[in-house]
């Protein structure tokens, strides 16, 4: 088969390979963790993508890295950052996008985007966690409660705890002393998650943007968090069945507009 | 000016207002009955009358648009100019302390960091800015301004603050700029002052469509210097021991000096609670039922925690009996003097506190401790105000090495509670009070 | 003597000022102060913007929410790397300097002289041009009690020289934003900044050689931008954009052009004509400048330059640029203008999340 294409994206927790053919069709997608080598992370993700696809990596035409370590693949035909390459992602899943919201493992960032895909604008979290993967990741070993676990036990709390700190610090300490009150867990949960979807809120309004929103990245996975992130909105969130690969996506279209 | 606005506001201020004050008073009776703090004393009477007082402030406020000019003022700025047009004052630092104490910070915050404003600014410009943006306050409504008057006398930020205002208000901003006293106050600053008054009067004429009274403005600077000696006064009166009043009442009783300044209810009002604190002192009656430990607050209120940080320390038998913060209104205002108008207004309003080098932040704070007999000091590091908290780790050392107080450093914010950790803080309070236990 | 002034340290430099020349060196805390003054009267100004250190003692003396260049500019103190210094002058810029100047006078004990200046924040009034003037007098007046008499023909020499360089640097501005100066981003701040601590004699030849060297006729390639905020850092911004062909095509940066770009004078009282130096400079949030003025005074660069689009680079903590940042970053994303604000630590090495923000706002510029 000819003329098929490889988006990467090189995040700082995972690497993510998308394949894809002269049609926009996905042929493959591999997750692979990134570990200390970006590079080794990003020969692995292609060599999984392309073993599923029944390819040989030589015949690829043309690949586009993306992520944090995009410029670790000595491979790329062209590097385009990760802001652009879910706004793109975004829209091919959902034409009706408007507004992309990736909350990641190290940062979230909020993008407006037109009809073509392009970004208008964007926002980005500062340097402190809140807001971020992160957060819940730090959170879930405080609570012990496995990361992917969270959203669901969030949906069965029927009320809410408060958690007003900003600082992951203040935070962590907030929550330790609601363990210690024997707050239930799902209502600490959901306080949690309350907090990442407003620091992310503020966010969104800095664009302020009415159409179609899309979540991507992994913490999309998250029912709790779509939920709340819904409520406050106040419209459905378009959420991918991969969320975490949207990026690889946007770059394996990037890399067919290139051809 | 149409007649309508004016008629409505006659009104309310004659018919409407009185009616809601008494609704004020009512509610505040019904609260005391109900809940009764063990470790306080008897609450003062006069709360009910500054309920009053502040209610019907905020309530006529909505009626004051096209009756009279509005102007939105910093706590600092020189009022007493704009009384003599006969201006409707809001100050929206008050309107942060509120919106702060009913726990509404945060979220009138994030309605102006969702507009880009970062949230390392002072939570009141952050409050303030929410409210313009979005209309929401506890007190029903703000009034448009028609001109805002700023002095950087107590910071820098307020010009940054109400510069943005002026942009959304397309109103126009005055300002005094008031030289920071670096070392101390000189002629050439004394006379920029008065020179700035002189252009503000043509101005202030031409916006109210008021002549200004040379008559009106001394009588004004009269019930000024006589409120703020008044509030001096009963800021004195806490030097007895046990104190008749506590911080906390204190921070709240401000109100009207700061934001009725030479009106004469203020005057009035502080009378009242003068003689009443007399009355106290007479009997003895202490604020707290115990009070074996007397403390200073350094910097502006944590509005979101003045009930229970005032249970927290009557428990332990601490009460605070004085603050840099309440002390800085009754401090320079008294300087006012009507014989000399202008100089002595520029005088009044540049050596505040906050516009005052640390040295002599540091010889107040000595001087007070010692008036006060004081045993231990607490200071708030407010995230919102640079002025204020900057300089109070040093502070700490010095007074420390100079006079052997112990003392405790909070980070927190004035309204922004986002920014504190009740952890943290408790932790921080606790070692606090073995210290100060052990000293005796 | 020929001086080769990129391998030597800002120190070695200081010292020699002393030794050679008989210098005395002012420590000087951003932003705006009358340098012709100084200089009239033989002090070489030394400015303390973003030394290059980790804050370390500070921590005890500021909270952790004061900008760096507070914090670092005490650490400097701290650290006693000030030796060489014969006294400090510390402009009142921000709240934060102000209770800094403060904090170095009253409570270090330092034994080192500190000087004031209070520059008026209502500029557009009838009493602060009289009030600038009373303060560049009084200023001379207490440095005159340090530092010997200061006769008025080197004022008036030290003025017009003054004026010379700045002519300098408004060319340089000029050429760069007509792209008819070859040179890169890193390299443009780094001369301009030499202004900081070199003495005229050196600071002068070195713009003027720069001038001639760089001047091109070819065609600026790539994409424009303006640069806002407080300071040119971390550098390593400026580097990046050199790396995905970005230019800096104008600034409206408050240690820069926002000092240098005054109008020409006219007045021939060196006094006078240092208060029109001032009040002819750029709106700035520091000086009271309405946010309106600012933004059309933003516009106009934009035009003349044709940037294509806005960074802001503002410093973490700074309330008098964050203040006008919302409203400006709108004004002109309605004008169709594209905006990135980022906020840093002076000295804070970038992130990949900053290297990332950087390269999409470029993607987005087409
Ligand atoms: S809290 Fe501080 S910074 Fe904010 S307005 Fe008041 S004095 Fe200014
Ligand atoms: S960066 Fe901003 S806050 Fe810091 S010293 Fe400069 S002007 Fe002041």
């Amino acid at each position: 088969m000819k003329g098929w294409v490889i988006g990467i994206d090189v995040g700082s927790l995972t690497t993510d390979a998308v394949i894809m053919d002269e049609d926009k069709r996905v042929l493959s997608f591999s997750i692979v963790d990134t570990g200390y080598n970006s590079t080794d992370a990003a020969r692995e993700a292609m060599t999984v993508a392309a073993g599923r696809a029944g390819l040989e990596l030589e015949d690829v035409s043309r690949l586009v890295a993306t992520g944090y370590g995009r410029a670790a693949v000595p491979e790329a035909n062209k590097r385009v950052t990760e802001i652009a390459c879910h706004a793109a992602g975004a829209v091919y899943l959902f034409p009706d996008t408007e507004m992309v919201i990736d909350i990641g493992g190290q940062d979230s960032k909020v993008i407006k985007v037109g009809k073509d895909g392009r970004v208008q604008d964007f926002v980005m979290n500062d340097k402190c966690a809140a807001g971020t993967g992160r957060f819940l990741e730090v959170m879930s070993a405080k609570l012990k409660i496995p990361l992917d676990g969270m959203g669901d036990i969030s949906i069965s709390a029927r009320g809410e705890a408060a958690i007003s700190s900003v600082c992951t610090v203040f935070a962590e300490s907030e929550v330790v002393s609601l363990v210690a009150r024997n707050c239930p867990k799902e209502e600490i949960v959901k306080g949690i998650h309350r907090s990442v979807v407003n620091r992310v809120w503020a966010m969104t309004r800095q664009l302020r943007v009415s159409g179609g929103v899309t979540m991507t990245g992994g913490v999309a996975k998250n029912r709790g968090v779509v939920a709340l992130m819904e409520e406050r909105v106040g419209r459905r969130i378009n959420v991918p069945d991969e969320p975490q690969i949207v990026g690889a996506l946007g770059a394996a279209l990037f890399a067919l507009r290139e051809k | 000016m149409s007649i309508a606005p004016e008629i409505r506001y006659r009104f309310m201020k004659d018919i409407g207002a009185p009616l809601v004050m008494g609704m004020a008073g009512l509610k505040g009776k019904r609260k005391a009955a109900i809940k009764r703090d063990i470790p306080l004393g008897p609450p003062l009477k006069c709360s009910k009358r500054l309920k009053e007082i502040m209610t019907r402030h905020y309530f006529l406020s909505r009626y004051a648009e096209g009756a009279r000019p509005v102007a939105w003022v910093t706590s600092g700025a020189p009022v007493e100019l704009l009384r003599a047009f006969d201006f409707y004052t809001v100050y929206p630092e008050n309107h942060g302390a509120l919106c702060g104490a009913q726990k509404l910070g945060p979220e009138l915050c994030s309605i102006a960091e969702g507009h880009g404003y970062n949230q390392d600014l002072c939570s009141y410009a952050r409050i303030d800015i929410g409210v313009c943006l979005s209309g929401k306050t506890p007190v029903g409504r703000l009034p448009r301004p028609d001109i805002l008057f700023a002095s950087n006398n107590i910071c820098q930020t307020v010009m940054y603050w109400y510069r943005v205002l002026a942009h959304h208000w397309k109103i126009p901003l005055m300002v005094f700029d008031t030289p920071f006293n670096f070392v101390s106050l000189d002629r050439s600053a004394i006379t920029y002052m008065v020179r700035q008054f002189e252009e503000m009067i043509p101005e202030l004429e031409r916006i109210s469509g008021r002549k200004f009274s040379e008559k009106k403005f001394k009588e004004v600077l009269r019930l000024g210097k006589s409120s703020a000696m008044a509030w001096g006064e009963v800021l004195a009166t806490m030097k007895t021991v046990p104190s008749p009043m506590t911080i906390f009442d204190a921070f709240v009783h401000l109100a009207p000096i700061v934001s009725l300044r030479g009106l004469p209810v203020t005057l009035e009002y502080y009378n009242v609670l003068l003689s009443e604190l007399k009355d106290r002192v007479s009997k003895g009656i202490g604020a707290i039922v115990n009070e074996r430990k007397r403390l200073m607050w350094d910097n502006i209120a944590i509005w979101y925690k003045i009930r229970d940080f005032s249970r927290l320390f009557a428990e332990r038998g601490m009460n605070f009996v004085t603050a840099t913060y309440t002390n800085a209104w009754a401090e320079t205002i008294s300087y006012m003097d009507e014989r000399n108008p202008m100089e002595s207004l520029a005088k009044a309003y540049s050596l505040v506190i906050l516009n005052n080098n640390l040295d002599h932040r540091l010889k107040l704070m000595e001087r007070l401790i010692k008036e006060y007999q004081v045993d231990g000091l607490v200071i708030h590091s407010a995230r919102s105000c640079k002025p204020y908290s900057v300089g109070q780790y040093d502070l700490k050392r010095l007074l420390m090495e100079r006079l052997a107080v112990p003392s405790v450093v909070i980070e927190a914010d004035i309204t922004d509670f986002r920014a504190y950790s009740e952890e943290q803080t408790t932790t921080r309070l606790e070692a606090f009070f073995e210290n100060i236990e052990d000293g005796g | 003597m020929h001086l080769d002034l990129e391998t030597r340290t800002r120190k070695d430099y200081i010292r020699e000022q002393k030794s050679l020349h008989g210098r005395k060196v002012m420590g000087v805390f951003p932003a705006q102060y009358p340098r012709e003054l100084l200089l009239a009267m033989n002090i070489l100004p030394v400015e303390i913007w973003d030394p290059p250190l980790r804050t370390r003692e500070a921590s005890a003396h500021l909270q952790s929410y004061i900008c760096s260049v507070v914090s670092l500019g005490l650490e400097l103190i701290l650290q006693g790397k000030c030796s060489d210094l014969d006294a400090f002058l510390f402009p009142h810029t921000c709240d934060s300097i102000q209770n800094l100047a403060s904090i170095v006078n009253d409570y270090l004990g330092i034994h080192k002289p500190c000087y004031f200046f209070y520059h008026p924040k209502a500029p557009y009034k009838r009493a602060s041009r009289p009030y600038y003037i009373s303060q560049l007098k009084e200023l001379k007046s207490g440095l005159e009690k340090q530092f010997g008499e200061l006769r008025e023909t080197d004022l008036k020499r030290s003025v017009d020289r003054w004026e010379e360089i700045r002519k300098d640097i408004s060319k340089c501005y000029l050429l760069r934003s007509e792209g008819r100066l070859n040179t890169s981003n890193r390299a443009f701040y780094s001369i301009l900044r030499r202004v900081e601590y070199l003495h005229p004699d050196d600071f002068h030849p070195l713009l003027t050689n720069f001038l001639q060297s760089g001047r091109t006729e070819t065609e600026r390639q790539g994409h424009g931008v303006l640069l806002s905020g407080v300071l040119p850092n971390p550098p390593e911004v400026l580097d990046h954009l050199d790396a995905i062909g970005v230019r800096v095509v104008d600034d409206d940066l408050l240690s820069c052009s926002r000092r240098f770009l005054s109008g020409p004078v006219s007045n021939s009282d060196p006094y006078e004509a240092m208060a029109e130096t001032y009040f002819s400079l750029p709106p700035c949030s520091t000086r009271g400048s309405a946010i309106e003025e600012r933004l059309n005074h933003i516009l106009k660069k934009i035009r003349s330059s044709r940037a294509d689009g806005v960074i802001f680079l503002i410093v973490k903590f700074c309330e008098p640029e964050f203040f006008d940042v919302p409203i400006l970053a709108d004004s002109l994303k309605k004008e169709g203008i594209p905006v990135l604000v980022l906020e840093n630590e002076i000295n804070q090495a970038l992130s990949g999340q900053i290297v990332t923000r950087i390269e999409a706002f470029a993607e987005m510029l087409g």
